[in-house]
């Protein structure tokens, strides 16, 4: 489908987007779980015209309602790939379907890349890896643990079978779309239900330890929460994220590639509900118009 | 005026350690999307450092000679020398800032 907007990510600053957005009639696409914002379970005691204490859950459903009343159209999925097409840009989600849209904003907030387990540190460069991608050809022919719940951990540990002998994909629940499962079980990853305790090893990763007792014999162990990055999906798009993650944005939140725009935390400091809300209004605005202005 | 990093391979390597006092080789690999955006940081630190440290990048997909000696299982990997001895290796994505912090101490 071709749609003017997609908005990757749903906290507060890619609703808001999404509600500004859909209000200046522009047929809009939000991709992303509530449950993955940073305001999901938070307490909120600083934001405008809120007395006392107000649920960030609750926020958030509220949000969604909003943006999908406004015309909105959600999907409750990460985002798998993202590409630039010319002037336009193509945004596929974990369950295959492709988008095509011209404008795409970026609200995914910051990812959360740590397991902070004991070993997690010491055997980084050693065994530890934070990208799949990057260090699978270091592991021809050896044993290694892919740790994740969602579609990153998925597409990791299936990759990771094209070169590693054993590969052990350990999740406490899954939550990664079925298909991306199945293909990686399909590939030979063996499921392991468990919560990873500590990264064990001498010069390099020997072993994992699950908490409980269950103990994985293991030369890599790659950690890969969440979804794609969101400076893996800037990167796919053009941009290029600063050093800390952030992405540099101008007046209209629009980052150096034409028709891509970033809001919220993903933007820098302050990781405030107010700012994400305000930048998410203004970059939901001018994507809408960059859209319609290409008609 | 903007310097080239120099590309190493794993003949090469050697040499650019022993004839730079303090040498500082980027291990990297072109589908790495760290490695993609750390390479602004090391033409930067080339340029700063010209004249009083060498500062290269080695491809570890075509040179995997240099990338098991020195043990490299995950990139992006700084290899940092003084007088030829490895006295620091940095993995993953960091500032011009933080490298020039190591540099500084050597």
């Amino acid at each position: 489908m071709t749609t003017d907007v997609v908005i990757i990510g749903c906290g507060p600053a890619g609703l808001q987007a999404g509600i500004h957005s859909s209000r200046k009639k522009a047929s809009t696409v939000i991709i992303g779980k509530l449950q993955n914002s940073a305001l999901h379970g938070a307490h909120i005691e600083n934001y405008f015209g809120i007395s006392g204490s107000a649920d960030g859950s609750d926020l958030l459903e509220k949000g969604m309602e909003q943006a999908l009343s406004f015309g909105c159209r959600h999907i409750g999925m990460n985002v798998t790939a993202a590409a630039k097409e010319g002037d336009l840009f193509r945004v596929t989600t974990e369950s295959g379907e492709e988008i095509v849209c011209r404008s795409v904003i970026i609200a995914t907030g910051i990812s959360r890349k740590k397991l902070n387990i004991p070993g997690e540190k010491e055997f980084l460069g050693k065994g530890v890896s934070y990208c799949a991608e990057c260090d699978c050809n270091f592991y021809k022919g050896l044993r290694v643990a892919v740790i994740g719940d969602e579609s990153k951990a998925a597409v990791s540990s299936e990759l990771m079978t094209r070169y590693a002998s054993e590969v052990y994909w350990v999740s406490e629940r899954i939550l990664a779309d079925g298909r991306l499962v199945d293909k990686a079980s399909g590939a030979g990853v063996k499921i392991i239900t468990g919560t990873p305790k500590e990264v064990r090893g001498k010069a390099n990763v020997e072993s994992l330890l699950l908490t409980g007792g269950p103990e994985i014999g293991v030369d890599g162990v790659f950690i890969e929460l969440g979804g794609k990055s969101s400076s893996d999906l800037a990167l796919d798009l053009g941009v290029m994220p600063e050093t800390d993650d952030t992405l540099k944005v101008n007046n209209s939140f629009e980052t150096s590639v034409r028709g891509v725009f970033a809001c919220g935390d993903i933007t820098g400091e302050p990781w405030q509900l107010a700012k994400a809300v305000g930048e998410g209004a203004a970059a939901g605005h001018y994507a809408a118009k960059r859209a319609k202005d290409m008609k | 005026m903007k310097i080239l990093v120099t590309e190493l391979t794993d003949s090469t390597f050697d040499k650019f350690v022993d004839d730079n006092s303090i040498a500082v080789v980027d291990c990297w690999a072109p589908w790495c999307g760290p490695c993609v955006r750390m390479t602004p940081v090391i033409e930067e630190l080339s340029n700063e450092l010209s004249g009083s440290a060498g500062v290269a990048k080695l491809n570890v997909d075509k040179n995997p000679a240099i990338s098991v000696r020195f043990g490299i299982r995950a990139i992006p990997t700084l290899l940092m020398f003084k007088d030829g001895v490895l006295v620091e290796t940095l993995v993953g994505l960091r500032s011009k800032e933080d490298i020039m912090e190591y540099i500084k101490t050597m």
